[in-house]
Formats: C-alpha cells, sequence, structure tokens
C-alpha cells in the first residue's frame, strides 16, 4: 500500500520538479524567485517599499537571516533561485553552506545578484564585491563625503549623505524615463578596477567627493578614493549575462530615503521625494533581466535572388544577409531597434564588416560580395551594446575560387592569336591542294 | 522602598547620559502619511477584522478621522460575526476589538450568545492564546454593554491555570504542551491576566498580583539593550507561529504590562530608564514600511505615553544644522511620544563639547520657552562657540516636583550640532618660484571662491607654491576637513596633494624636482584644481584654477608607467568601423579596336598568299581523273578538313582525350588514303618523267 503511494508521490516530484527549475529560461529571461539575505528581519519592515516593489513585479521573496543555518542555493545540482539580494553588510560568514565561492558559483551560472553595504561592511561581503571588480575603500571607518553636493538637512550636517545625480547614460539600464531627483546615498564609496570591462558605474559620486573617516581629520596622506573616481553604485554584467548590482549604501534601500524629500546643495530645486525609487526600481529591473535582454533568431544567408541557403558561396558571389533580434520587454519578446548591428565575414580577420540595415521589425538584413579570397569564412554578428547581453553569432560557410570553365572564353585581346591560327589552319588546307595538284 | 529605586534610576540615568544616547523624534506628520498610505482599504474595507482593528486603532491613536468611510462594512461584518455560531474564537474577540472603536448597534441577542459563547470556551481553554481571546472578548463586552453579566465566579483557578504557563525568568508558553517560551507570550499573558483581574467578582487575591508585578520586574531582567540606551524585547525562538519580531514582541509585553497597569490601582515600580529605552526603541523604528509593523509600533507608543509614574518625554532638535550667518536659533522641542505638548518644565544647556574631543565646558544656561511654537530656544549661542561641531548636553528639570515622579526624560540628552557659516578666503595666491634662489618668477592673485584662469609654465627645477588665509564669520582660524589640490594631466592621470596650515595660513609648495618621478615623467598641461570643504562651511568649493604647463626632463628607462585609465564606458561599446574588401583589380587589357586592328593585319598574310596564288595562275589540274584515285583524293582531303574542324571544335567544346581519340581515327584514316594519294600522284610523276 505504502509502496505505491510513495511512487506516486515521487511521480509527482518528477514532474513538478522541471517546472521549478525552468522558471529562468532562455525564452522567460526574467528572475522569478529571489533568496534575500538579511542580517536583522526588521530590515523587512524598514525596506518594505522596496521588497513590494519586486514582489508587484512578480518576484518571489524568500527572506532569511544571514547566519539563518538552513540558506542553501543548490539542492541535487539544481539552483534553487534565480536571484540573491545581500542586505546583510555586516555578517561575516553566511550559515548553512553559502560561503563567497558559493556565491560566486551562483553567478557564474548566470544568476543575479545585489549586494549591498554600508559603513560596516565585513570582509565576506567586500570579498564577493572584490571578485566581481569592485573595490570597497579599504579604512573600516570611512564613508563618502561630499561637501558640494550633499543632501540639504536640517538634522545631519555632517555631509555624509550625498544627493548623487551623476548617473550612467543608458536607457536600458535606468528606464527611458529621466532621472530628475538626486539619489539620497550615505555609506562606503568603491573605486573599480581599470582592467574590468565589466563593470560599469551605474552611480558616480561628485568631483568633490572623498572617502574618509568624518570624525576624524585627515593625516597627512591624502584619502585613497577621491573625486569621480568614487562609484558609489556599480553594475556588473558578466558574460553570461548573469547581472550584479553593487552599492556602498544600505539606506539607499531603505523607505526612509525612498520617501525622503531631497535639495541638493547649492540647487535651489526641491523635490518632494528623492530619485531613490525609481533608480532602484529601474535598475534592479535591469539586474533581474526585465530589460535588456536580447535575442538572435533566423540568422540566414542566401545569393542574391535565390532564397535556398547554399552549402558554399563562390568568389565574387553576391549574397544577402539577415538576423532577426529581439529584446525581452519583461513580458514578451519585443522587435529590437538600432542602428548599430554588424555583420561580419570573418576567416582570421574580418574580411567584410557592414552595418545591418533594419526594418524596425526586427529583420536586420544587408547584401554584399563574397571577397575574392577563397577558404572557410563565418558570418559573425558580435553585439554588444551597453546594458543589453552581449550576442553573439556565428555560422560557418566555405567560399570557392572560380572553376576553369567559369572563367572568360573569347577575350578580344587574343582574337588576333585566334585569326592566325585560324588563317594559318585555311593557308595549310589551299597549299595542300594547290601544291599536290597544281600543273 | 521607592525612593531607593528613584536613586538608582537618577544613578542609571547618570551613567547613561556618559554614553551618546540616541536622538529621536517623536511621532510626526510623516506616520500619519504611512498610516493613510498603508491602511489603505481595498474597496472600502479591510481584508479582516484584525486588520481593520488595526487601521482603526492606528487612526485613533494618530487622530485621524477616517472611521466612516467603512464604518458601515465593517459594522455589518462585525454584526455578521457575532451572529455566526461557526465563527472562531479570535473572529468573535476581533469583532468586539473593531466594535469597542466603531462602537456599532448590535442586538442584544447576538450580544448574549456572544458573551455564552466566550464563557463556555473559557471553561474550557487551555492553551494561553485561548484564555487570551476569550477574556479579552469578555473584558471588550464589559466595556462596550454594561448590562451583560461577565464577571467571572472562578477566577481564581483561571488565574492559576494562566500562571501556570509562566517560567521562571518572566517569559510564558503558550500551551503546556509547547516547552518553548516566548516574550511575546508573556505580553499576552500579562494582558489576559489583567483581564481576569479586571473580571474577577470577588476580587483576586492581592497576593497574586505581588507575584505578577514580580514577574513582570524578572520579565524586564530579559530586556536587550543597545549601546545607545535602547531596550527592546528580542525573541530567541522562531517558533511554529513564525518569527515575532522585536518589534512585535516589544508591543505585545507593552500591552500586557499596560494592560496590568490599567487593572490594578497599586504602582508597579516599572524601571523608568527601561520605559524610556523602550520609547527610544519604538521611536527610533522611524516610520516602519509593513501596516502591522506600523500597528505594533504606533500601539505600543500610545500605551507607553499614558503609563503611569514613568511616562516618557522625548527632548527632540528639529534643526541640528545651527547656520551662524543665517542668525539660526538653537530649538528644543520637549514632548510626549506622540507629539503632544509636555507640562510646565525647563531645558537646561548644560555642557557643550567640542566634537572629537574630551574638553567640555560647563555652561548651565536655561533655555526660553517660547509659548506660541511651543519650543524652548537658545537666544544667543555661548560666547566661545564659533563655527564647528559640538556636542550640546541638555537636561529637563520639571517645575513641579510631583512630575518628577510621574514624568521619565531620560537624564541629559547629548546632541551633536553643527554650527555652520560663511568662511572667509583672503590672500590667496599662486606663485611660481625659482629653485635655487626661490625668487618669484610669476605671481598670480586668486579670488576664491571664484572664477580663476591662470596660465603658468614651469619646469623641474621650479616650485609652484599656492597659499590662501581661511578665517570664521568671528575672525578665528578655520581648518576645514577637506583642503585638497589636483594636479590633473591631459591623459587623465591626476595627484592629489593636502594643502596644509598653521593657524589661518594653508600654503603648499609642490617642488616639481621630487615630484618628476611621481609625475611618471609626463610632461605638458597640468589643470590646477583645488577643493576646499568642511560639514561646517556654507560656501564649500571646488574650484578649477587653471592650469600649469610643466617642461619635465625626459622619463628614463626603468621609471614607473603610468596607471592604466578606466576606459570610458560609452566609447568601450558602439558600432566598429565598417570594413569593405578590396577586390584584385582585373588586368589591364588594350582596347577592343586595337585588337581587332592586330586581327586585320594577322589576316593580312593569309589574303596576299591567295593573292598570290591567284597571281602564279595556280590551278588543280593535276587532279586525278580516274575514279579511284579521285575518290582517294578527295577523301584525303576531306580528312584534312575533318582533322581542321575537329582542332575547331577543341578550341570551342571539346576537351583533349575527346579530340585525341577522334584525332586517331581521324590520323589512321588519313595515313591510309593519304598513302593511296600520294603514291598515286608519285606514280604519275614518274610516268611522267620516264617518259
Amino acid at each position: 500500500m505504502a509502496a505505491p503511494k510513495f511512487a506516486f508521490l515521487l511521480l509527482n516530484l518528477i514532474s513538478i520538479l522541471p517546472l521549478l527549475v525552468s522558471s529562468f529560461s532562455v525564452d522567460r529571461p526574467t528572475d522569478r524567485r529571489i533568496l534575500v539575505l538579511l542580517d536583522d528581519l526588521s530590515l523587512k519592515s524598514s525596506h518594505s517599499l522596496f521588497f513590494s516593489s519586486l514582489k508587484s513585479r512578480g518576484f518571489d521573496l524568500d527572506f532569511k537571516l544571514a547566519d539563518d543555518p538552513a540558506i542553501a542555493v543548490k539542492r541535487y545540482g539544481q539552483y534553487m533561485y534565480d536571484g540573491l539580494i545581500l542586505l546583510s553588510p555586516s555578517t561575516e560568514r553566511f550559515g548553512g553552506s553559502l560561503d563567497v565561492e558559493g556565491v560566486l558559483d551562483f553567478v557564474d551560472s548566470g544568476h543575479d545578484l545585489i549586494v549591498a553595504a554600508d559603513a560596516n561592511a565585513s570582509d565576506l561581503i567586500r570579498n564577493i564585491a572584490a571578485e566581481c571588480g569592485v573595490d570597497f575603500d579599504e579604512d573600516p571607518s570611512a564613508v563618502v563625503v561630499d561637501h558640494s553636493s550633499y543632501a540639504v538637512s536640517e538634522t545631519e550636517g555632517d555631509h555624509t549623505l550625498i544627493a548623487a545625480d551623476d548617473f550612467i547614460q543608458s536607457d536600458v539600464i535606468l528606464g527611458n524615463k529621466k532621472i530628475e531627483a538626486p539619489v539620497l546615498f550615505k555609506g562606503i564609496g568603491h573605486s573599480l578596477n581599470p582592467a574590468n570591462s565589466m563593470v560599469l558605474k551605474a552611480l558616480s559620486a561628485s568631483p568633490s567627493s572623498y572617502s574618509t573617516n568624518p570624525s576624524s581629520k585627515l593625516s597627512s596622506q591624502p584619502p585613497s578614493l577621491y573625486g569621480t573616481a568614487i562609484s558609489l553604485v556599480s553594475v556588473v554584467q558578466a558574460r553570461n549575462a548573469a547581472r550584479i548590482m553593487i552599492s556602498g549604501s544600505l539606506d539607499m534601500f531603505s523607505n526612509r530615503l525612498f520617501r525622503a524629500g531631497v535639495q541638493k546643495s547649492g540647487s535651489l530645486n526641491k523635490y518632494e521625494k528623492s530619485g531613490n525609487e525609481q533608480f532602484i526600481t529601474e535598475l534592479s529591473k535591469w539586474i533581474f533581466h526585465e530589460r535588456g535582454h536580447l535575442k538572435a533568431v533566423n540568422l540566414r544567408h542566401n545569393k542574391v535572388g535565390e532564397s535556398e541557403e547554399p552549402s558554399m558561396y563562390r568568389i565574387n558571389d553576391d549574397l544577402e544577409f539577415s538576423v532577426e533580434i529581439f529584446e525581452w520587454s519583461g513580458s514578451s519578446w519585443v522587435p529590437h531597434v538600432s542602428k548599430d548591428v554588424q555583420v561580419q565575414f570573418y576567416m582570421m580577420s574580418p574580411y567584410v564588416l557592414k552595418t545591418l540595415s533594419t526594418n524596425g521589425k526586427g529583420l536586420y538584413h544587408t547584401s554584399f560580395k563574397v571577397p575574392d579570397v577563397y577558404g572557410v569564412f563565418q558570418f559573425k554578428v558580435e553585439y554588444q551594446k551597453l546594458g543589453y547581453t552581449s550576442l553573439s553569432l556565428s555560422k560557418q560557410i566555405p567560399v570557392r575560387p572560380f572553376k576553369h570553365n567559369e572563367y572568360e572564353r573569347f577575350i578580344t585581346t587574343a582574337f588576333p592569336y585566334y585569326g592566325a591560327s585560324f588563317s594559318m589552319m585555311a593557308g595549310f588546307f589551299i597549299f595542300s591542294g594547290v601544291y599536290l595538284y597544281n600543273k | 522602598m521607592a525612593r531607593d529605586l528613584g536613586i538608582l534610576v537618577i544613578v542609571v540615568l547618570v551613567l547613561a547620559a556618559t554614553c551618546q544616547s540616541a536622538v529621536v523624534s517623536p511621532v510626526s506628520e510623516s506616520h500619519r502619511s504611512a498610516a493613510l498610505e498603508l491602511f489603505s482599504p481595498a474597496h472600502g474595507s479591510y481584508g479582516s477584522l484584525e486588520e481593520t482593528y488595526e487601521a482603526l486603532k492606528t487612526f485613533k491613536v494618530l487622530g485621524i478621522e477616517k472611521k466612516h468611510a467603512i464604518r458601515t462594512s465593517s459594522c455589518a461584518s462585525v454584526a455578521d460575526t457575532l451572529k455566526s455560531t461557526s465563527s472562531a474564537l479570535k473572529d468573535f474577540f476581533d469583532a468586539l476589538r473593531v466594535n469597542s472603536i466603531l462602537k456599532c448597534e448590535l442586538n442584544s441577542e447576538a450580544v448574549r450568545g456572544t458573551q455564552s459563547r466566550l464563557k463556555d470556551s473559557l471553561n474550557g481553554a487551555s492553551s494561553l492564546i485561548d484564555f487570551y481571546y476569550s477574556i479579552g472578548g469578555l473584558v471588550l463586552l464589559k466595556e462596550q454593554m454594561s448590562e451583560v453579566d461577565v464577571n467571572l465566579g472562578d477566577a481564581d483557578r483561571i488565574f492559576r491555570s494562566i500562571k501556570a504557563l509562566g517560567q521562571s525568568d518572566g517569559r510564558w508558553r503558550l500551551s503546556s504542551n509547547n516547552p518553548e517560551s516566548s516574550n511575546n507570550a508573556a505580553g499576552i499573558a500579562l494582558e489576559a491576566l489583567a483581564g481576569v483581574i479586571s473580571l474577577a467578582t470577588p476580587q483576586i487575591d492581592n497576593s497574586w498580583i505581588t507575584t505578577l508585578k514580580n514577574d513582570i520586574l524578572k520579565l524586564f531582567d530579559g530586556i536587550e539593550r543597545y549601546d545607545d540606551g535602547t531596550y527592546y524585547f528580542d525573541e530567541k525562538h522562531v517558533g511554529a507561529r513564525g518569527h515575532q519580531s522585536p518589534l512585535s514582541s516589544s508591543a505585545s509585553v507593552v500591552r500586557g504590562i499596560a494592560a496590568v497597569a490599567a487593572a490594578t490601582s497599586e504602582t508597579l515600580n516599572l524601571p523608568g530608564e527601561k520605559i524610556m529605552g523602550l520609547a527610544k526603541f519604538f521611536l527610533g523604528v522611524g516610520v516602519p514600511g509593513s501596516a502591522q509593523d506600523l500597528y505594533h509600533q504606533i500601539d505600543a507608543l500610545s500605551y507607553l505615553e499614558n503609563i503611569r509614574e514613568s511616562t516618557p518625554l522625548i527632548l527632540s532638535l528639529p534643526a541640528t544644522v545651527i547656520s551662524v550667518t543665517k542668525k539660526d536659533q538653537l530649538k528644543v522641542r520637549v514632548s510626549t511620544l506622540l507629539g503632544s505638548p509636555a507640562p510646565t518644565l525647563s531645558v537646561r544647556l548644560m555642557q557643550i563639547f567640542v566634537s572629537g574631543s574630551k574638553d567640555a565646558s560647563v555652561i548651565d544656561q536655561e533655555l526660553k520657552f517660547d509659548a506660541v511654537s511651543g519650543m524652548h530656544v537658545l537666544e544667543t549661542l555661548p560666547k566661545n562657540i564659533d563655527v564647528g561641531s559640538y556636542i550640546f548636553s541638555f537636561e529637563v528639570i520639571f517645575h513641579n516636583p510631583e512630575h518628577k515622579k510621574t514624568y521619565v526624560s531620560g537624564g541629559r540628552t547629548r546632541v551633536l550640532v553643527h554650527i555652520t557659516g560663511v568662511i572667509k578666503i583672503d590672500n590667496a595666491e599662486i606663485v611660481i618660484l625659482d629653485g635655487d634662489r626661490g625668487s618669484v618668477e610669476n605671481q598670480k592673485k586668486l579670488k576664491l571662491p571664484g572664477d580663476n584662469a591662470v596660465a603658468l609654465s614651469a619646469n623641474h627645477l621650479q616650485k609652484l607654491r599656492l597659499s590662501f588665509d581661511m578665517s570664521t564669520p568671528f575672525g578665528n582660524a578655520f581648518k576645514p576637513h577637506q583642503a585638497f589640490l589636483k594636479l590633473r594631466h591631459e591623459s587623465g592621470v591626476d595627484h592629489i596633494f593636502l594643502v596644509g596650515n598653521s593657524g589661518k595660513k594653508f600654503e603648499i609648495i609642490l617642488d616639481f624636482l621630487g615630484l618628476v618621478e611621481k609625475f611618471f615623467y609626463l610632461p605638458g598641461r597640468y589643470n590646477i584644481q583645488l577643493t576646499v570643504g568642511d560639514a561646517d562651511m556654507e560656501n564649500s568649493f571646488l574650484q578649477p584654477l587653471g592650469f600649469v604647463e610643466l617642461d619635465l626632463p625626459d622619463a628614463p628607462e626603468k621609471a614607473t608607467r603610468p596607471p592604466p585609465q578606466a576606459v570610458d564606458p560609452y566609447s568601450r561599446y558602439g558600432p566598429k568601423a565598417e570594413i569593405t574588401h578590396i577586390f584584385r583589380a582585373p588586368e589591364k587589357r588594350p582596347a577592343k579596336e586595337l585588337s581587332l586592328t592586330f586581327l586585320g593585319l594577322v589576316l593580312v598574310p593569309f589574303f596576299g598568299f591567295l593573292a598570290g596564288l591567284v597571281q602564279l595562275g595556280a590551278n588543280l589540274k593535276n587532279f586525278p581523273k580516274s575514279t579511284v584515285p579521285s575518290t582517294f583524293a578527295i577523301l584525303f582531303h576531306l580528312g584534312i578538313a575533318a582533322v581542321l574542324a575537329l582542332y575547331t571544335l577543341f578550341w570551342l567544346k571539346l576537351d583533349l582525350f575527346t579530340t585525341l581519340k577522334a584525332l586517331g581515327f581521324l590520323g589512321m584514316f588519313l595515313m591510309f588514303v593519304g598513302h593511296k594519294t600520294l603514291s598515286h600522284l608519285a606514280s604519275t610523276s614518274s610516268k611522267l618523267k620516264s617518259v
């Protein structure tokens, strides 16, 4: 009795399992299940606007204390979450089996990560950030101070609450609605590793900012981080399309700063509400792949005037190339419209590199002549655009030279030679008759 | 006893005052707007009666009049719940709670039914939650309908059975078969016990109340403390009911204590410092983001506000950034937790510490009370206060000695105050000095803050000196936290220097000889930028001063390379330059006419040959006359023509193998017929010779 019941259960489980793991798929790149690790469960309430914005967009949030021994992101080799939010700056080590390597493996397998640090950032959080190409100020007491672009406040006079408005210029990352009000930031700054080309400053500090301990005088050494080299919020898009956001401020996610009004020092504009909510919401849309995810389908090529794809081209053939590119809008794939998609006809190096023209409905096409060099070529579409996932497609195609009978016959220049031969032959025929039978 | 405790409290307060205490402000307008936002009913009603109660209670405490909008639907829901026999105990309790605020019209039958239902369940109750709901329901009934008999005959038994669930550390278990005890349950139990006390017809034995008071004090022993004097009740266990946040368990305890205090007329001797700490905890949460947390916060604050013998008073400063230039006044507000004005009292400024040092100046100055704004105002700043950051220490003095017993003010409150002002900058100049003699090569006056664009040039043997004076509005020296001189090379490499000072004078000398290594031997234009800023300086600035053209020696081979500069992300992406393949040029050919001309020329000898034949009178008279030889001759010449035609075909389309094969056959044929023809011709000619 028990055995069939168990088998039935197992069958059920097996049928559910693919459903559980398939929510993050190629067809629907938006994340679904997100693990949120907190230092303190009161963050759930003090940062509830951020969480409710995620929930209202359909994310399934799983809150856990960062030292909860039951933390596991992986079970039976499958990840149970699509995204990880670490709002636990002071955690020295995670509970359960999660550690720095675990977090990095999570990202390496294409999952997304949001890390927020603050002045109490632990080595664990610093290490995770450093692995993503972001180095927080090593001085544990340093915070970002800016005496020229702070948020005017009657109660906070130490200029550590910064009104930052130097955003990354990218509609896909921050949405196409301009963020009018400055973003309030209170926390630590970081610098980007110049050798890392994946990491970008999403919000950078003003030229007058510096990273220091505001309550003690500066020693004889100038601060190690200053000016626009300080990044307040950085984003990373890895080659596998995993996206990471690293912020030096936990407070910028909080309801208090979401709701706070802001007036930047030296400016008369007073905003009812800071730009935090818009900034964080739009950025999280990007991080969790609600935006900026591309797919390319139907890569096609053919000779001009034909529709079948040939197995091989001859040099100097005229060909047509087309590819369709779609963009994920959060709920469906819409045509991606851009003027900078390029195709390469490539053998060791590109022989032809051409910008594709688009019909505005996702179809990109062009035509060109095959170079007069034979060998094994590739059609390559390497599309990298700020904020979008990169597309890298290639299709191999051989190119052959002319066959011997494909060259030009009866060249005019050779007419004298032809004439000479034939007049010779005719002369010989006549001469043979005359010579033999002349009397 | 009470006096001893009072002294103890004062000692503790003095001790606490030496630590930095948290500055919190009372419930404000932002709580009201958050409440309206969080408790917004969907389609005119809330999801459950519990939610309705939480919303109504929060609105009531915050003084928001919003009852009417949901009154009808909520009252209907209350009446339905009370009438229904299938309602759970919790629903009765929630319905009565909602009714306690809305005061709906209920028919007496339903009320009686509820009363008997609650009493029945009280008799059969075993878990704390059951006791809590039934007793709570009865207490609410008693308050709302005086005609219903809710008195408990067996109060002692019930009291004992609830008490049996209590632990020795003051916490409670939810039921006898659940070993985990919690602060949350303690709050529930206290509320239930307070209910029993108020419902008991023969009054409850006084000894029970004494043990209850001890339990409360024990509960306070297990309170958690933050460094800034904030106290809260934490929950160790994550029970079956899910995790209780410190906010909800602290609120539960506060509700329990308030209920006990209301039910008994005795003083509870609550530790004032911890009550103050709890109040600071609830206020320190700020504006919670969830409806339930907001309810817990506001509800607990409303109980703390009305707690007897130790009502907390909050000293807050609406502004801690005081501008000297704008002649701002330091204002202090003392209010209760919910923001209502405190009784008559005075605020004294006791001490002023310079931020970051231990030196304190004792002031002891009383602030003037401004009745219109309800603020205590420090009209003039003390003499020795200049622009800078200070810690002001305030103390609340009650005018009425009775108030000392009923209010707690948290002793001395220390507040970080920033006194800001416009800093004067004079005598700013930038000078190029000659290295050896120190003579001035080039001197430029600067206007700070203001627009400057100096153009200097220097070589590595010279020095650059920047100097300026800074003084506060009172004429004292001022040292800003940030005084940076930045030199930025065209290539993006930048160098930062701290500008040092002695007294008012700030000076920096850059000796380029010692800096060539640091500058990576990069000659060229360096933009100069000066940043001066401080938290207390109202005119902090970041200004380009101009540039200096540096002539530096060539880099030796081993010189360090400048660090790589971050690539601009906007230029990193984007389309690449197009590449078009350059095709091999076709070979050069002569003009068509030229070829045709040469064709004509090539054909000329053939026609000349024909003309020569005609001229010589060539004929075919020797052609054999007889049938057989003439046939062979014709075949022979046809064969030759065929070979020539084959050659033409070879040129046009045939390949070599077909041609050779055909040529073989034709050759054999030609050999045969040629031999016949030629031998015939030879025999004819030899006949002629012999003749």
